[in-house]
C-alpha cells in the first residue's frame, strides 16, 4: 500500500516537472552554446509563442539574471512575438529567459525558455612584437621566441594567441598557440633557423568576437641574437705603457652572421665604462689596441658583437677581462708634508709622504734630501714600504730645513717635491678660523671643512694651496702609530670635503694649513701656522660613564668628584653631565645637570645621617650612558658641632672641676673630716695629757652637733647637772665627736658617751671591761623641738673605746690649735668624767648608761675611768 | 538590320574582351599558385645575389663538416666507400653555356639532391642513433640547400624573367629501392660529396655574377623606364 503511494506521487512528480519545462515559446537567436556578446552594444532578442499555445504576446516577459526586464524595452512584434532589446554590459553573463504566464489565475503552466549570453570585448590589436633567437653552439636557435604587447583590456572570453612564422618562398607555415590568459610571448619552432632568407612572423589573436594580427617580416639575421666574442683576451704592451690589446674569436661563421664588435672599457678602480667608437672597430675584426690609457693601471674590458649593419639583437656584453698597462716614469711628484712636535729644546719633525698620484708603476724607493740652514744635513734613500712612509728628524727651534724628496719606480725619476721648514720664530700666519660640519653623504657621511681665506703677509710669497691634516685623538695604549692624513686643496677654495675615511665615534684634529710659496731665489713651499678643531664625523653614545666618587661628605650636602672618561669611550663630544641622586632604595631621583668641563658638584639639601645612591650620566649628542652607582650617607652632626659638643663639655667639666676645686678647697677641713676622720691616738689622749685650750666649739658645726635630751621629765640637761664637775668630760666628748665615723656610727648615732671596743686594748691599760655604749636619740634634731616623749635610748655595740664627751664647742675654752687627742693614759684622773655641758638644750654630752651597770660594777679600773650611774640618767 | 549586325558584333567584341580578362586572371593565378610567395620581390639584386652567395658559401662549409663527420663515422673505410662509383646520384657537375643556363643546371641540380638528401638522412637515421650530428646537420642541410634553391630561382628570374623556370621531377630519379648497409653508406658519402661539390661550384657561379648580374639589371630598368 505505502509503495503505491510513493509510486503515485512520484508519478504526480513528474508529470507537473515536464509540464512545467515543457515550453511553448521559443527565442531567436537561439545557440546550443553561449552566445558571445560585446560589451556595450545592443542586442535584440525575440520570444515566439509556438502554436497552440495558450498566451498571447501580452503573456510574454523577459527575465534577465537581474530579474525580471522592464516592459520599456519590450517591443510587440505581433500577437505572438515580442522582442526585447538590452544594452549588453560586462556583467551580463547568464540567462536570458522569455516566460509566458497568465496574469491572473490559471490552471495552464507557464513557459519558459532561455539562452545563454557571455559578454565580451574582440581583441586588441597585439603591439611592440618582437621576436628573438639566440645562438645554440655554432647556429642560431630554431627556437624563436616572440613576445607582445597584448593591450591591458581583458577580453572577458576565452582569446587564443597564436604566433606563424614563414620562411618567404616557402609553403611550411610554423605556428605555436598560446592560450593563456593575456599571453605576452609564445615560442615557436622553425625545426632549423633560416639564413639569409626572408622571415615573416605574426602572432594572432582570435576570440568569438574577432581576431586581430601584427606581424614582423625582415631578414632572418635581424631576428637572431648571436653569442658575445669568444675568447676574449687584454694583452699588455712592453713598450707601450698606454696601450692594451684586445683579442678575441667570432662567436659564429662569418657565413652565417658577418659581426661588427663593440668594446668597452674601463679602469679598474672606476665603474664608469668607456665605449670604443663603433666606426674603429667597424669591419670583421679579431683584434683592436685601445690606446690613451694611463700607465701601470689596471683595466676591465668587455666586448659584444652584432650583425653586420646592425642586422640582428646586440649580444650580452662578454665577461670581463682584466689586465694592466706596463710602467712608466712617474709622471708626479710625491705629496710630502710634516709633523712637527716640539721638545724640550729641539723640535722632532716626522716627514711622511704619499706616493705621487701618478706613479705610473710601483714606487720602488725615495730620495729625502734634507737641508738643515743651508747645509745639505743628510740625503737618506728610503726602500718603500706603504706602512712606513715617514722619516724623522731632530731640527733646533731657531733653523730653518728645507727638504726635497723623489720618488723611483722600475722605469725611472720622478719629479721632486720640496717643503721648507723654518724657525720656530718665523712662522707664517695662517687662516683666521675654521669650522666643519658634517654632510650626510651615501653610503658614508662626509666631513666638510670651511675656513677663512689668507692673504700673503709678503709681496714675494704667494698662497700656493691650502692643506687639511687630519690627525685621529686616541688614548689606546696599543695604537701607537700616528693616524694623520691630510688633503690638498686649491687655493681659491675656502670649502672642502675630506677625502679620509674617518672612522665613526673617534675623534681628529682637523688642521687648516695655508701653504705659501716663496718666489725669492728657489721656489719653497712653506706652511703657516694651523688652526686646528677636534671633529666626528658621526658621534655615538658613550660605552663608558663616569665612575662618580664622594669626595666629601657632610650633614646636608655631599661633594661628588668624578673623572672625565677615556676618550676612545666618549665616542662624541660631551654635552653635559647629569648626577642622579635618591634616598636609598626608594628610586625617587632627583637630578642635576653640569656642564661637560665640570668634574665635581656639592649636592645639597640632602637629608642628614641617610643613605644616598647617586650616579653620573655622561651624555652627547647621540645618547647618554650611566656610571655605576655610589653610595654615600650623611653626616649626623654638622661642621663645627661635634666640636661645639666637645669644648661645651669639656669647658663644663673643666668649670665643674674647678668648682669641685674650688669647693673642695674651701671646704677642705670637712673633707678632710668626713674622708679622714680624726681617729683619736691613744697616746694624745686627754685622759693622760689633756689640755683645754682646745678651740673645738667654734669649728663645730651646730647641725652636726646631736642634741641628745634626758632626763626629760626634770627638765634639765645632763650638761647641765655635770656643769662645771669635770673639765676633763668636755675635751672628752669633743674629741668623741670628731671620732664619729669610726665604728659605722654616724655623728647622730655616734656613741656620745661610749667606750671605745679599742679601749679592749686599753682595757689591760685601763679597764679589763668592755663598755657599752647607747646612743641617745633625742626626739629633737637640727632645731627639731623635740616632743614630749620619753627619750630612747640605743645600745650601741661599739667596741669603740669612750674617749671623752663630745661637748659644745662654746664650753671650751681651749685653743684650736691644741691636740684634739689626748693622752689617756697620763691625762686620766679618776673620777673626773661628767663632761662640761652648758645649759644649752643642744648640748651633747656623754652619759653613763644606767643599764651598764654591770660594766660599772665589774673591774675596779673602770671605776677608775667612768663614774658610775646607778640610777640611770640623771635628771637635768 | 545593320543594327542586328551591330548589335551581334558588339556583343562579340564584348564577350572576346570578358574572356581575355578572364583568361588573363586566370594566367596570373596560376602563376601566383606555381610561386605562392617569393622572396624576390622583397629585395633588390643585390640583396638578393649577396644573399644567396652567403648562403651557399656557408652551405658549402657545412656540407664539407657533414662530409668529414660522416666520414669520420665510417670508420677507417671511408675514404674507399666514397671513391665507389655510383650512377643512380646526380653529378655536381655544372653544365651550359650561357649564365642563365648555368645558372639553371645549379638550381636543377640542387632540386635534383634534396630527395636523395633526404635518403641519406633516413638512412643515416636507421643506421645510427636517431639523434647524431650526420641526421642534425642532413636535417638542416636539406632546409638550407632548398633555400639555396628558393635564391637561386629568384637570380634566375632576375637573368631571365620572362622565361617559365623549369622544375625537376618530384622523384628522384635514380635511388636505388634496395642497398644493403654498405651500399647505404656508400650512396651516403658519395651523395654528400657531390652535394659538397655542387655547393662549391654554385659558389663560383655566384661569384661569377658579381658584377654582372645587378649591373645588368639596373640596366634594364634604365632602358624600360
Amino acid at each position: 500500500m505505502d509503495t503505491s503511494c510513493n509510486l503515485l506521487l512520484l508519478l504526480m512528480f513528474l508529470h507537473y516537472a515536464v509540464g512545467f519545462t515543457n515550453s511553448c515559446v521559443k527565442i531567436l537567436p537561439d545557440s546550443s552554446s553561449n552566445i558571445v556578446l560585446e560589451v556595450g552594444k545592443d542586442f535584440t532578442a525575440t520570444c515566439h509563442l509556438l502554436e497552440g499555445s495558450d498566451y498571447t504576446s501580452d503573456d510574454i516577459e523577459w527575465i534577465s539574471e537581474n530579474g525580471s526586464i522592464p516592459k520599456q524595452s519590450y517591443r510587440r512584434i505581433n500577437e505572438t512575438a515580442v522582442s526585447v532589446t538590452v544594452n549588453i554590459d560586462s556583467d551580463l553573463n547568464g540567462w536570458l529567459k522569455c516566460r509566458a504566464a497568465k496574469q491572473s489565475l490559471s490552471f495552464v503552466p507557464p513557459c519558459v525558455y532561455g539562452i545563454s549570453l557571455h559578454a565580451g570585448y574582440p581583441p586588441l590589436k597585439p603591439t611592440n612584437l618582437s621576436c628573438i633567437a639566440v645562438q645554440e653552439d655554432k647556429d642560431i636557435s630554431p627556437n624563436l621566441n616572440c613576445s607582445w604587447d597584448p593591450g591591458s583590456r581583458n577580453p572577458l572570453i576565452d582569446t587564443t594567441y597564436t604566433v606563424y612564422a614563414n620562411v618567404l618562398g616557402t609553403f611550411q607555415k610554423h605556428k605555436a598557440e598560446c592560450n593563456q590568459h593575456l599571453a605576452r610571448s609564445c615560442v615557436v619552432n622553425l625545426e632549423t633557423f633560416p639564413i639569409h632568407m626572408i622571415l615573416k612572423v605574426w602572432v594572432e589573436v582570435k576570440n568569438a568576437l574577432g581576431s586581430e594580427q601584427s606581424e614582423l617580416q625582415n631578414d632572418s639575421s635581424y631576428f637572431a641574437k648571436p653569442n658575445p666574442p669568444l675568447n676574449v683576451q687584454v694583452l699588455a704592451e712592453v713598450n707601450i705603457p698606454t696601450s692594451l690589446m684586445v683579442t678575441w674569436k667570432h662567436p659564429i661563421d662569418r657565413t652565417i652572421m658577418k659581426l661588427s664588435y663593440a668594446i668597452r672599457y674601463r679602469k679598474a678602480a672606476s665603474d664608469v665604462w668607456i665605449e670604443v667608437p663603433e666606426s674603429f672597430t667597424r669591419g670583421y675584426i679579431e683584434s683592436f689596441r685601445l690606446q690613451s690609457l694611463e700607465p701601470y693601471t689596471e683595466y676591465v674590458v668587455q666586448m659584444r658583437c652584432i650583425g653586420e649593419s646592425k642586422s640582428s639583437y646586440w649580444s650580452d656584453w662578454s665577461l670581463s677581462v682584466t689586465n694592466s698597462t706596463a710602467e712608466a716614469k712617474p709622471a708626479s711628484a710625491p705629496d710630502l708634508w710634516r709633523i712637527i712636535q716640539p721638545t724640550a729644546n729641539n723640535r722632532n719633525v716626522t716627514l711622511i709622504w704619499k706616493d705621487p698620484v701618478k706613479a705610473n708603476g710601483k714606487i720602488l724607493s725615495y730620495n729625502l734630501s734634507i737641508n738643515q740652514g743651508y747645509k745639505m744635513f743628510e740625503s737618506p734613500s728610503i726602500k718603500a714600504n706603504t706602512h712606513s712612509q715617514m722619516y724623522s728628524m731632530e731640527l733646533p727651534p731657531g733653523k730653518m730645513a728645507n727638504i726635497e724628496i723623489t720618488a723611483f719606480n722600475s722605469v725611472g725619476a720622478s719629479p721632486k717635491a720640496s717643503l721648507f721648514i723654518p724657525g720656530s720664530d718665523k712662522e707664517l700666519p695662517g687662516v683666521e678660523d675654521m669650522s666643519w660640519s658634517v654632510l650626510d653623504g651615501k653610503p658614508e657621511p662626509k666631513l666638510q671643512v670651511k675656513w677663512t681665506a689668507v692673504l700673503p703677509p709678503r709681496p714675494t710669497l704667494h698662497l700656493s694651496e691650502y692643506l687639511l691634516e687630519w690627525v685621529k685623538i686616541t688614548q689606546s695604549v696599543h695604537q701607537t702609530e700616528l693616524q694623520v692624513g691630510w688633503q690638498r686643496v686649491p687655493k681659491n677654495l675656502t670649502i672642502t670635503t675630506l677625502n679620509a675615511d674617518l672612522e665613526k665615534f673617534k675623534r681628529y684634529n682637523i688642521s687648516v694649513y695655508p701653504i705659501y710659496k716663496n718666489h725669492s731665489g728657489h721656489r719653497l713651499f712653506q706652511a703657516g701656522r694651523p688652526v686646528t678643531r677636534p671633529a666626528y664625523i658621526q658621534q655615538g653614545t658613550p660605552i663608558e660613564g663616569p665612575t662618580v666618587k664622594v669626595k666629601k661628605s657632610k650633614k646636608n650636602s655631599a661633594e661628588l668628584t668624578w673623572d672625565e672618561i677615556p676618550l676612545d669611550s666618549q665616542r662624541g663630544f660631551i654635552t653635559n653631565y647629569t648626577i642622579f641622586y635618591a634616598i636609598g632604595n626608594t628610586k625617587q631621583w632627583k637630578s642635576v645637570t653640569v656642564d661637560p668641563n665640570v668634574h665635581s658638584h656639592v649636592l645639597t639639601d640632602l637629608a642628614s645621617e641617610t643613605d644616598y645612591v647617586v650616579n653620573v650620566l655622561v651624555s652627547t649628542e647621540a645618547g647618554s650612558f650611566k656610571g655605576t652607582d655610589c653610595t654615600f650617607k650623611t653626616m649626623k652632626y654638622g661642621d663645627g658641632e661635634v666640636e661645639v659638643i666637645v669644648v661645651v663639655v669639656c669647658l663644663g667639666f673643666l668649670f665643674l672641676t674647678v668648682f669641685i676645686i674650688m669647693f673642695c678647697l674651701r671646704k677642705r677641713e670637712v673633707i678632710k673630716k668626713m674622708l679622714w676622720p680624726q681617729v683619736p691616738d691613744p697616746s694624745d689622749s686627754s685622759i693622760a695629757h689633756w689640755s683645754p685650750d682646745f678651740p673645738i666649739k667654734a669649728d663645730l658645726p651646730k647641725e652636726d652637733v646631736s642634741v641628745v635630751e634626758v632626763d626629760v621629765f626634770d627638765g634639765k640637761s645632763l650638761c647641765e647637772e655635770e656643769k662645771g664637775v669635770l673639765p676633763l668630760k668636755k675635751d672628752k666628748y669633743l674629741s668623741e665627736e670628731h671620732s664619729s665615723g669610726i665604728g659605722g656610727s654616724s655623728c647622730m648615732s655616734s656613741p656620745r658617751h661610749s667606750v671605745s671596743d679599742s679601749d679592749e686594748g686599753d682595757s689591760g691599760q685601763t679597764t679589763s671591761s668592755t663598755v657599752q655604749y647607747s646612743t641617745v636619740l633625742g626626739s629633737g634634731y637640727k632645731g627639731q623641738t623635740p616632743s614630749h616623749q620619753p627619750p630612747a635610748f640605743a645600745r650601741s655595740e661599739s667596741t669603740q673605746p669612750l674617749l671623752d664627751c663630745e661637748e659644745h664647742p662654746d664650753h671650751l675654752n681651749e685653743s684650736q690649735s691644741r691636740s684634739s687627742y689626748f693622752r689617756r693614759g697620763r691625762e686620766l684622773e679618776p673620777g673626773v668624767l661628767a663632761p662640761e655641758c652648758d645649759g644649752g638644750s643642744l648640748t651633747f654630752c656623754p652619759v653613763q648608761e644606767e643599764e651598764v651597770s654591770p660594766v660599772t660594777e665589774e673591774p675596779p679600773a673602770s671605776a677608775l675611768s667612768y663614774m658610775p650611774q646607778k640610777s640611770g640618767y640623771r635628771p637635768q | 538590320m545593320n543594327c542586328h549586325v551591330r548589335n551581334m558584333v558588339c556583343l562579340s567584341q564584348r564577350s572576346q574582351a570578358k574572356f581575355r580578362i578572364i583568361i588573363l586572371i586566370l594566367i596570373l593565378i596560376a602563376v601566383e599558385l606555381v610561386h605562392p610567395t617569393m622572396p624576390c620581390k622583397h629585395e633588390n639584386c643585390s640583396q638578393v645575389l649577396h644573399r644567396s652567395l652567403k648562403l651557399t658559401k656557408s652551405m658549402a662549409k657545412r656540407s664539407a663538416e657533414i662530409l668529414e663527420t660522416y666520414k669520420t663515422s665510417q670508420g677507417d673505410s671511408a675514404d674507399l666507400i666514397c671513391d665507389m662509383q655510383m650512377d643512380n646520384v646526380p653529378v655536381s657537375t655544372i653544365s651550359g653555356q650561357t649564365m642563365s643556363e648555368r645558372i639553371l643546371s645549379v638550381y636543377t641540380h640542387l632540386k635534383e639532391f634534396l630527395p636523395h638528401m633526404k635518403t641519406v638522412m633516413e638512412q643515416q637515421k636507421d643506421l645510427n642513433p636517431p639523434t647524431n650530428l650526420v641526421v642534425e646537420g642532413l636535417h638542416s642541410m636539406i632546409t638550407h640547400v632548398h633555400h639555396i634553391a628558393l635564391r637561386v630561382n629568384c637570380i634566375l628570374q632576375i637573368l631571365q624573367p620572362n622565361i617559365p623556370i623549369p622544375e625537376p621531377a618530384e622523384r628522384p630519379t635514380g635511388i636505388p629501392p634496395a642497398q644493403n648497409i654498405f651500399q647505404q653508406k656508400a650512396y651516403g658519402c658519395i651523395v654528400l660529396s657531390r652535394l659538397q661539390e655542387l655547393l662549391s661550384q654554385a659558389v663560383q657561379e655566384q661569384k661569377s655574377l658579381k658584377g654582372k648580374l645587378c649591373r645588368k639589371r639596373n640596366k634594364d630598368q634604365f632602358l624600360m623606364n
